[in-house]
């Protein structure tokens, strides 16, 4: 009896504690979420006549969203994104600099520095530092660079929009990538390896049989947080681009910037955002189930 | 313990008194230094005259920026007392948010309102017939060119009378110097200039001079604009007008501050502030003697006529919801005053709306604005009404399509119309 009061005690205790962060979850994520879902079903706006008696319209932001082919496109954009730069540039790059650098090399501490650089940078800084090195003219930094090689100066962010955005969120990225997979190395006994080496395995058989598998909860883990984080970039591809030229680098967080601060449409770009919420989370369960973690 | 008791009262005490202290402070938003310093008198004024104290806010340029904080605080009811409306596009949305006090009576029995050009006092009446803005400046544009170019290359310098005329003389700059002929601000990155400096030129000549009809709705299908989204189209086909700047980021850096005084863009659109701001005593890159060198036409109507575009520069308005309309009010009538105007004309470079400017010696000063100030009644201007900062956007998205040459003029029409009826919906365009 006696103990039952006082786990009851702790309990109260704990909860107290966390009441806090109860609170400020509640109204800083749970508050704003379910009132982006009721802005969504209103013709909420910044200006205009909606703006001063906004009205409820119910699914009809949703119809126009479907059939919108700009909001299709910005999920598509949204798609190469992740994929380029999350999955591929951030993971393969991040990969390779978390076994570069676990082996014994000299100045190992500098290049982890080099490496660990681009997180030093707010995401709106590291945007207006590529822009002059990805300016148009033969001035520009890139346009010399391969000018050196023979290549003509071109405007870099017009004529490969996409790519140029990809590149700067994987150099960004690369080191967080980093971290986590070099966590994930660490966790895989050593004697596996010597085991293996002793049987006369290739580097490439170690990897494929030993490294791999057995860092698979940590790829997936890194995956989820990459690809969640990555769908929400908006300040580095704002700065650098704006969603443009023409639409070919709005990802889905400009999408939503642009409706709603551009078009002053607050209860669209709701629409749009809870899509995108949705999105999320079932790419967030897909990965959870994957890391077979119990929810 | 008594001391932290006692401490904490005299803080609270204190933070009582300065509250009361600054009871009569109105907060105005202001962006770009040069518009901070063109208001810094006008601001010592107010607090002389009206005992109060002024907080400047500085927001960020450029406009486009600049509006969304405005609209976004205006929204939330934190915005300040008094602020510029960087396009007038923006004015009716506005005023049918409920963001904007009515100005009528004050501005009626105003006493510099006797004196405003025509012009200022038609563009500042709203579609509701009352009055929200002091239009205390005038955005006079043209076609500014080159002249010491075209004379170099044997090319005639007289006005051209069509807009034929005007694409066949950029095309002839072409052949002759290489440089490009023409260049109408377009695309997204431009934000509202898209519209307000460059398709607003060519649609008050077309032959659907509006985009209003009388009900109120927007005529955005009229042969006009397709008209208008054609010229763009030869021009950008024919290499007249450099498009790869335009899609940058800032896309007015290039053309405007290098390109022009550096003679490789020939003629470019623009307002009374080229003379000052962007190519003159103001200028990071001056051109030398600058109202010889750079001439001005007006811009030709499709088959004759000209036009010289009148616009509100960022008038100034009172918050509905602010704390002190009618102090705010008081303040805004100081903005009129033909000192802020001259303040302003010598900083940024736009025309005083009144005509008393003439005769302030101040103003006489500036002598690449005074011909232009003599003529400025004759300005024309589009009407506004409620969806016009929406069009502005659907201009700027369907330009920048037919910069990346993804369509013809009807498609960029179609952007157009297609953009405004997703965004305000179908029974707002006609």
């Amino acid at each position: 009896m006696a103990r039952n009061s006082h786990e009851k005690r702790t309990e109260r205790q704990l909860l107290l504690v966390l009441l806090p962060s109860l609170i400020l979850l509640l109204a800083f994520v749970i508050y704003p979420a379910l009132y982006s879902v009721y802005l969504s079903f209103t013709n909420e706006a910044l200006t205009g006549a909606a703006a001063l008696r906004p009205r409820f319209v119910g699914i009809r932001n949703y119809v126009r969203l479907f059939n919108d082919a700009k909001f299709w496109n910005s999920l598509f954009v949204t798609f190469v994104f992740v994929m380029g730069s999350a999955v591929i540039g951030q993971f393969v790059l991040g990969l390779i600099s978390a076994m570069a650098l676990r082996r014994p090399i000299r100045f190992r501490q500098f290049f982890s520095s080099i490496i660990l650089l681009p997180n030093a940078a707010p995401e709106v800084v590291a945007g207006f530092m590529w822009i002059s090195m990805l300016a148009g003219g033969e001035h520009a930094t890139l346009s010399r660079i391969v000018a050196f090689f023979g290549i003509d100066p071109a405007d870099w962010l017009n004529a490969f929009p996409l790519s140029m955005i990809i590149i700067v969120n994987t150099w960004r990225g690369i080191a967080t990538a980093m971290i986590l997979l070099t966590a994930g190395l660490s966790t895989i006994p050593s004697e596996i390896y010597e085991a293996a080496r002793m049987d006369g395995a290739t580097p490439s058989q170690m990897f494929r049989r030993i490294t791999l598998p057995l860092m698979m909860p940590t790829i997936l883990l890194y995956m989820l947080i990459s690809a969640v984080s990555t769908i929400a970039v908006f300040g580095l591809v704002y700065a650098l681009t704006r969603g443009g030229p023409g639409g070919a680098t709005e990802v889905v967080s400009i999408y939503i910037y642009n409706q709603s601060f551009t078009a002053f449409q607050l209860g669209y770009g709701a629409a749009v955002a809870v899509v995108a919420l949705i999105i999320s989370l079932i790419l967030g369960i897909g990965y959870v189930r994957a890391m077979k973690v119990e929810v | 313990m008594k001391k932290t008791v006692i401490g904490g009262l005299c803080a609270i005490l204190l933070s009582a008194v300065s509250t009361l202290a600054h009871a009569e402070t109105i907060r105005i938003a202001n962006h770009g230094q040069a518009g901070i310093d063109a208001m810094k008198s006008t601001v010592e004024r107010i607090e002389k005259k009206y005992g109060v104290t002024v907080e400047v806010v500085e927001y960020p340029a450029p406009d486009k920026d600049y509006l969304t904080k405005l609209l976004t605080e205006l929204g939330a009811g934190n915005a300040p007392d008094l602020f510029s409306i960087p396009t007038t596009a923006a004015v009716a949305d506005m005023v049918e948010a409920g963001y904007l006090a009515p100005v009528t009576t004050e501005f009626k029995a105003w006493d510099g309102y006797a004196n405003l050009y025509d012009v200022a006092k038609q563009l500042a009446v709203s579609p509701d017939g009352e009055t929200y803005v002091m239009p205390f400046m005038l955005g006079i544009q043209e076609i500014y060119y080159r002249k010491d170019v075209l004379e170099k290359a044997g090319i005639s310098t007289e006005q051209p009378k069509t807009w034929q005329e005007l694409l066949d003389r950029a095309a002839e700059v072409k052949q002759k110097t290489g440089s490009y002929g023409l260049l109408f601000p377009a695309g997204v990155s431009w934000g509202s200039g898209a519209f307000d400096e460059g398709f607003q030129h060519l649609i008050v000549g077309s032959k659907t001079p509006q985009l209003v009809d009388a009900d109120g709705k927007l005529d955005l299908n009229g042969e006009g604009v397709k008209d208008v989204f054609n010229v763009y189209k030869t021009l950008i086909d024919k290499d007249l007008m450099p498009v790869q700047p335009l899609l940058g980021p800032e896309p007015w850096v290039v053309p405007k501050y290098e390109m022009f005084p550096a003679g490789k863009l020939a003629a470019t659109t623009c307002g009374s502030w080229c003379y000052i701001f962007d190519w003159g005593r103001e200028s990071k890159n001056p051109i030398p003697d600058v109202t010889k060198i750079v001439g001005t036409w007006t811009v030709p109507g499709q088959s004759g006529g000209q036009y010289v575009l009148a616009n509100l520069a960022a008038p100034w308005a009172v918050n509905s919801k602010s704390a002190n309309v009618e102090l705010a009010k008081k303040a805004l009538m100081e903005i009129g005053s033909v000192a802020t105007q001259v303040s302003y004309a010598a900083r940024i470079g736009n025309i005083p709306a009144s005509k008393d400017a003439a005769k302030d010696p101040e103003f006489q000063k500036l002598t690449e604005l005074v011909p232009i100030h003599a003529a400025a009644g004759n300005g024309v201007f589009l009407k506004q009404a409620s969806g016009f900062g929406t069009v502005a956007e659907g201009v700027a998205r369907a330009t920048e399509a037919l910069l990346r040459k993804e369509t013809d003029a009807a498609g960029a029409q179609k952007i157009l119309v297609d953009y405004v009826k997703e965004t305000l919906g179908d029974d707002m365009v006609k």
